[in-house]
């Protein structure tokens, strides 16, 4: 596990200010929080869902959610994972998505992130047939889920910073 | 986008999955930690033997959820379940909805404000301090990037202060996180054995 608190980094919060200090007085919520970004993006088993795909389909979510800062920051994550540049394109739809398989993990990240309770059977049953296991639907719906947490939980700790 | 509200004021539903959850019995020993599985505790939902497909992503977020709207001290239990509540009616989960609902009610036994919130939604006639929380909660499910300091002003006003207000803050993008996985994996279920007319 890294020293590294991606929540303090996006909001701007440095470790000895009041506000790191609240946080710390709900240590779970820290300690997991970071927990989940290391395992939803860095897990030991990926179940064919890729460190490069799971960045990508972050920064798509960042788009949609027009947030300046999280964009940056998966869009780092992913030039790091894919420096050719390719998933960054078909995600700001610059290149032409080709392949069915990322065509549809990237269609249902938009279709779940603009309407939670949009999702249909048929959508789980269209990944799973274009070749996602079980293990990997349940990656990526657990990774739309955090961002879409991520993207409040930074616009209060934001909120937080701006009244203080 | 959403799917119209049904009733969550009258008791939980059942949640029927869309892929096949865990088989308890081909389960992996990383799987059977992150259920917390024991040879005298096999009773596991089927919500969360679908998410343990993925270990590693349940092992952290149980205990992240359990931080979240269990946590001593600051913004109490009941207003962490109003902002569940708050995000689930928004998001259109009538599960998620339904059950954090029932607990609103078992903490306060005061029925009538998720009465109201079923009849009128969001905008429901509440007494100031829940009316602030409600309202905060919607913005912040609707578009986080449109909240602005100045949207703690209400929730100051009502008495809350910095920890309340992340508490808040954490319960209702918990729910961000938990509505769209419920309504992504499966769906909810009328529960047949009460002949629920929901």
């Amino acid at each position: 596990m890294s020293d590294i608190d991606v929540m303090n980094t996006l909001a701007g919060i440095a470790p000895d200010s009041a506000l790191a200090a609240l946080r710390r007085q709900r240590p779970d919520v820290v300690k997991h929080l970071q927990g989940s970004d290391d395992v939803i993006f860095s897990p030991s088993d990926d179940g064919g869902l890729t460190r490069a795909e799971r960045a990508a389909a972050a920064l798509r979510i960042a788009e949609l959610l027009r947030d300046g800062v999280l964009d940056a920051h998966y869009r780092a994550r992913l030039t790091a994972l894919d420096p050719s540049g390719t998933l960054a394109k078909t995600v700001t739809g610059e290149a032409q998505i080709t392949e069915g398989r990322w065509d549809a993990i990237l269609a249902h990240v938009d279709l779940v992130t603009r309407g939670p309770g949009s999702a249909e059977r048929d959508d789980i049953e269209e990944l799973l047939a274009v070749g996602l296991s079980s293990h990997a639907v349940v990656s990526l719906s657990q990774l739309i889920s955090y961002v879409n947490f991520q993207s409040r939980v930074l616009a209060g700790l934001r909120l937080l910073k701006g009244g203080s | 986008m959403t799917k119209p509200m049904r009733d969550f004021t009258r008791g939980e539903l059942e949640w029927r999955p869309w892929i096949a959850p865990l088989d308890l019995n081909s389960a992996t020993q990383e799987q059977l930690v992150a259920l917390k599985v024991t040879p005298s505790n096999r009773a596991v939902g089927a919500y969360s033997l679908v998410l343990a497909h993925d270990p590693e992503a349940l092992s952290e977020r149980s205990p992240l959820y359990n931080g979240i709207m269990f946590g001593a001290k600051g913004l109490p239990r009941a207003e962490r379940e109003l902002g569940a509540v708050t995000a689930s009616r928004v998001n259109g989960c009538s599960y998620c909805a339904s059950v954090h609902a029932l607990r609103f009610v078992q903490l306060t036994k005061e029925p009538d404000v998720m009465e109201r919130i079923q009849k009128d939604g969001v905008e429901a006639d509440l007494e100031p301090r829940l009316k602030a929380i409600v309202d905060y909660s919607a913005k912040l499910t609707r578009d986080p990037t449109a909240i602005t300091p100045a949207d703690a002003a209400p929730l100051r006003a009502q008495g809350l202060g910095d920890l309340e207000i992340l508490d808040l803050t954490h319960a209702v993008a918990m729910f961000a996180w938990a509505n769209r996985l419920m309504q992504t994996l499966g769906e909810p279920a009328t529960p047949a054995r009460e002949g629920n007319p929901l």
